[in-house]
């Protein structure tokens, strides 16, 4: 059970150390997902690559095209606090308040909490509903991927093991508002039951185009697109149609946090009042 | 009368100590030449051991020893051990009861190499038919033990001896009346059944022994709530005298139960003692799970109501999960049993209490001792009585009351307790009497109150000594131990009453059975009053010896003492020491054949609960509004630590109310760690808590004292399932009540 701890202090060194077929090798950012999973025996590493001391991986900027550009190893509680994510993703900012405890805030960071896959996330969906995208390096050429696109399944990515989310980008949310809502069923700091991330471009009751994304009670963040279709064509009355199709449209997961039928009847209500949250505001 | 000490808001004399890192907790122990233990547990829920292979564990570097059970025996012949049954193996012998049970214990240098090398120990089984539920376990085929094995010196549990082919531990009975008779002629007949589920005490300190090997002796470092019982329990299995062993405890994270009798200590001691060097053992949260937990429950009610809203008589059919081992259950089951009929004034009754052995993780005392379960079950009967008859439920109750002066169903006098004055406080601070916002839509509103009791654990003895210095500084010997309920603080209030100095010249030593006296345990809110009393009359000998003194070199006798100036005299210089000694044992009768005594508690404790909550029909999730908790708390004597009680009891019961279950599949814990066992989060207190202290002074206590530790959980289950019932029209008869299992009772199982 003995294993590796490595710093790598460039990019490229990492990569090295991270090209190997060996699933229990990992790079390790805060460390709060890996040392749960290390507790339960669910993972015993070999080798864990420490991301912390490689430079360029820090900070929020805003970029020229109004875009944020965050680095992989910023932390929740720096996201949290960010004057920049408050103005331009406020939505972002009143997630992590609720997401876990200040300890875990001060210590995850944003690049293991898109990369680590585990469906009962609240980032995931937000991001993908923000339309972000990770920026991603690797050994081989670097490539830019949806968040929506990230996570492919239950625990599982689209990411190579020789490849590192280096930053995460949300582009401008000009003329886009967004709410999330997130159900947990056993405390107030836990992990989400249930979470509905909606952006909407919309002036008055006018619906121009949205994202509805669905997380932590299926397998993965799931696009509901059949609701998106119909609150595109009918607005605002489509919203009991919407929220029926989105109960019909994905697979929910039976687990600690609850049974697949309850959770179903938990997305008609969030999502219907995170899309009436939105139009509400402009009325 | 008037005290300076006593009633004094002071903090807590070691806060500063633990807030700044330099808390004397058993963690913090290193002693030299120390060997690290992790045991190895078992993976089936009942099964006879076959082979234990350790061949692979030994082998891996840095692994001093393999113990089994079998090695145990070389040293402790008669390995069983308990509070109250004597069928606990220090490691499993010849079967294994629960999934989580010590089946061996490997030691080594590094605890990492330890938890390694307990991986590899592997070990075959032939499963036995395994029983979980405590009805079932009442007839079930399969039978946890043999044969019961009650510890031999207990009077009142001789008659168990040697009894086979069951699962009943314990029954005990109480019979009072002519039950029958007052049924077959009531106006109105009630019957209910309620549940409770599995929980654990989760202290953030988990649990940690050390023990050191001496020339003949054992010294054991342990976070103990009962240091005393922990000695003599490890001298008996060991044939030792009891001033051979030695238990030291020092700070507790938290304790509630989870840390009394023998948890680690008797394991260390053995271990220490086969490989002659000192071990250390300290639990993961996670194995916390299966060491001790608070006990499922299954309660039938029923009463007889006359058409004044009078109830004539109740029946009282409670069994307890006691899961593997016995532990405390079987006193549980007795001695929170004969309260099991409530707070009110009824002619008949009849009670009977079963303690269960299941294939669970062992269950025991964990804050309330049972009383939570109870109440649970009689005020949720009470209110839908009162609903039925159409009477308010604070006055349904109010017509019921057991006030002073009548008798218990046991028929003890009710004496210095203020039940009737914890219903008004709520009713007042609840604004009960008027209009209520009952929410519109789908966001509904509702309220309840419920109200509790609890007898003291009896007889149990206290002993404290206070010595007194040359300067006027007392050092106070007790073995009650300081787990966060501020003990320490409240027993040298009492010491410097006595002897008119201040609380901070007060020190107190902390629990070693080699220097401070007996103590029964720290345990069922008993040592305010037990422990308080002994140290009153410590220092009570110590200041009538320094009057003595006073007198004999001439100083007038005045009650104002000066201490330095009577050594002066009495030694020439600042020299000598007094020493005080007190003992307390309160008065007690056992109950007769009938379950009846006229003297069955020293003290009440009585408290209560109001809560509001919010229920949001589309979800089913339940958000507390207000919680007004209040509670007989005697004449406090520090009330701000007192009403950190109040607040810390309710807070924890309102997670054993609507979110803590240890959830099992065939016999394993499948939520045993704090990431799927949630406990409440700061953010799931009640934005709106008063704490309300009802002032009674308690005749017998020390300076009108009383236990306060538990009050505070009595009512909030049942009062939240009142409220969620007032809200929306659902009734919840099991715990925990969580947004999941509202929503199914609002809307059925399928969409
Ligand atoms: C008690 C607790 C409660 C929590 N509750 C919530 C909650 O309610 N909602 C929520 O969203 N989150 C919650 N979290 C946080 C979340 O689940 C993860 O633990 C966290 O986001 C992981 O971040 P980290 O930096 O600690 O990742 P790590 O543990 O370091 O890594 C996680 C995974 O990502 C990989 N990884 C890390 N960084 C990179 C990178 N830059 N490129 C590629 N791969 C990488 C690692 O190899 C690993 O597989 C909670 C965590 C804890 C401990």
């Amino acid at each position: 059970m003995t294993y590796e701890i490595l710093k790598p202090e460039t990019l490229q060194d990492a990569f090295g150390l991270l090209d190997t077929d060996d699933p229990m090798v990992r790079p390790f950012s805060g460390g709060t997902a890996l040392m749960l999973m290390m507790k339960s025996g669910i993972f015993s590493p070999s080798r864990l690559v420490v991301l912390r001391d490689i430079p360029g991986l820090n900070g929020i900027r805003l970029e020229e095209d109004g875009s944020l550009w965050i680095g992989a190893l910023t932390t929740l509680a720096e996201l949290e606090k960010s004057d920049l994510v408050a103005q331009h993703a406020p939505v972002v900012t009143h997630a992590l308040r609720h997401l876990s405890n200040r300890r875990v805030r001060n210590v995850a960071r944003i690049g293991g909490a898109l990369a680590h896959g585990d469906p009962h996330m609240d980032l995931p969906p937000l991001l993908s509903a923000l339309n972000a995208e990770v920026i991603v390096e690797g050994s081989n050429q670097g490539r830019r991927i949806s968040v929506q696109d990230l996570v492919t399944g239950y625990y599982e990515t689209s990411l190579e093991s020789n490849e590192l989310i280096v930053a995460v980008r949300i582009p401008s949310q000009q003329s886009w508002q967004s709410a999330y809502r997130k159900f947990t069923a056993r405390s107030a700091d836990d992990w989400p039951a249930l979470g509905v991330a909606v952006s909407l471009n919309a002036s008055r009751n006018e619906i121009q185009d949205l994202r509805l994304v669905v997380g932590a009670a299926t397998e993965r963040p799931t696009r509901l697109e059949q609701s998106e279709g119909i609150l595109r064509q009918e607005g605002r009355s489509g919203l009991e149609r919407a929220t029926e199709a989105a109960m019909a449209s994905v697979e929910f997961m039976d687990d600690a946090h609850g049974s697949s039928q309850w959770k179903k009847a938990l997305l008609r209500v969030e999502l219907r009042r995170a899309v009436q949250e939105i139009l509400d505001r402009n009325t | 009368m008037t005290t300076t000490e006593v009633g004094r808001s002071l903090p807590r004399l070691e806060a500063r100590q633990k807030v700044t890192g330099h808390g004397n907790y058993t963690h913090n122990i290193k002693l030299p030449g120390m060997v690290h233990a992790k045991v190895f547990r078992s993976t089936v829920p009942h099964g006879r051991i076959l082979s234990i292979d350790t061949s692979d564990a030994i082998a891996l570097p840095g692994v001093t020893a393999v113990i089994t059970g079998q090695d145990i025996l070389k040293i402790i012949p008669e390995p069983y051990y308990g509070p109250a049954f004597h069928d606990q193996p220090i490691l499993a012998l010849d079967k294994v009861r629960y999934v989580g049970e010590p089946v061996a214990v490997v030691l080594a240098e590094d605890p990492r190499v330890a938890a390694e090398a307990a991986e590899l120990i592997f070990a075959d089984y032939e499963e036995l038919p395994a029983v979980y539920d405590e009805t079932e376990a009442m007839t079930s085929k399969a039978i946890v033990h043999d044969e019961l094995k009650p510890a031999g010196t207990f009077p009142d549990l001789k008659h168990l001896i040697g009894r086979k082919d069951t699962n009943i531990a314990l029954d005990f009975h109480l019979k009072r009346g002519d039950a029958d008779a007052a049924f077959a002629s009531a106006e109105h007949v009630y019957e209910h059944s309620f549940q409770t589920q599995q929980t654990m005490h989760t202290p953030f300190e988990p649990l940690i022994s050390l023990a050191e090997p001496g020339d003949g002796r054992v010294t054991i470092y342990s976070a103990s709530q009962s240091p005393s019982f922990a000695r003599s329990e490890v001298a008996r299995l060991l044939g030792w005298p009891e001033n051979r062993v030695q238990v030291k405890v020092g700070h507790l994270g938290g304790g509630f139960g989870a840390k009394l009798y023998i948890k680690l200590e008797a394991l260390v001691a053995a271990l220490a003692l086969l490989v002659r060097r000192p071990v250390r053992l300290s639990l993961s949260m996670e194995e916390q799970f299966y060491t001790i937990t608070k006990h499922a429950s299954t309660f039938h009610i029923k009463s007889a109501v006359d058409k004044d809203g009078r109830i004539t008589a109740r029946k009282c059919e409670v069994i307890w999960n006691g899961g593997a081992y016995a532990d405390i259950g079987p006193r549980v089951t007795q001695k929170s049993g004969f309260t099991a009929t409530g707070p009110y004034d009824i002619e008949s009754a009849d009670i009977d209490s079963y303690a269960l052995y299941t294939n669970r993780p062992p269950a025991g005392a964990l804050r309330g001792f049972g009383i939570p379960q109870l109440v649970w079950a009689y005020e949720s009967h009470t209110d839908l009585i009162a609903r039925d008859l159409g009477i308010d439920p604070v006055e349904f109750r109010r017509r019921n009351i057991l006030r002073d002066g009548r008798p218990h169903v046991t028929g003890t006098i009710m004496k210095d307790a203020a039940i009737d004055a914890v219903l008004e406080t709520l009713a007042k601070r609840m604004d009960w009497d008027a209009p209520f916002d009952h929410g519109s839509g789908t966001l509904k509103r509702g309220r309840g109150i419920a109200i509790g009791f609890k007898a003291c654990v009896s007889p149990t003895t206290s002993v404290a000594s206070v010595s007194v210095s040359a300067d006027g500084s007392a050092t106070l010997y007790l073995s009650t131990v300081d787990m966060g309920q501020g003990s320490d603080t409240a027993m040298s209030q009492i010491v410097a009453e006595v002897l008119a100095i201040r609380t901070e010249d007060v020190r107190v030593i902390n629990p070693d059975t080699d220097i401070t006296p007996y103590d029964m345990a720290t345990l069922g809110s008993r040592s305010t009053f037990h422990m308080g009393n002994a140290v009153r009359k410590a220092a009570e000998h110590a200041r009538e010896q320094l009057l003595e003194m006073a007198e004999k070199v001439g100083l007038p006798k005045k009650n104002t003492l000066n201490v330095p100036e009577i050594f002066r005299h009495a030694y020439g210089m600042q020299a000598g020491t007094v020493i005080g000694v007190g003992t307390y044992i309160p008065t007690y009768a056992s109950p007769d054949k009938d379950g009846l005594s006229d003297n069955v508690t020293p003290f009440w404790m009585i408290g209560g609960t109001g809560v509001e909550v919010e229920v949001d029909t589309e979800t089913g999730q339940i958000k507390l509004l207000k919680m007004v908790n209040a509670a007989d708390m005697g004449n406090p004597l520090n009330p701000r630590i007192v009403e950190t009680q109040l607040s810390g009891a309710a807070i924890m019961q309102l997670g054993f109310t609507v979110s803590e279950e240890m959830i099992l599949d065939g016999g394993q814990v499948t939520n045993a760690s704090l990431a799927d066992y949630k406990i409440p989060g700061i953010r799931d207190i009640p934005p709106h808590i008063e704490n309300h202290i009802v002032e009674a002074y308690t005749h017998d206590g020390p300076f009108g004292a009383k236990g306060v530790g538990e009050s505070a959980t009595f009512g909030v289950s049942p009062a939240v399932a009142e409220a969620i019932h007032d809200a929306c029209g659902v009734r919840l008869t099991k715990l925990p009540m969580t947004a999941e299992v509202l929503y199914k009772a609002l809307h059925g199982e399928q969409e």
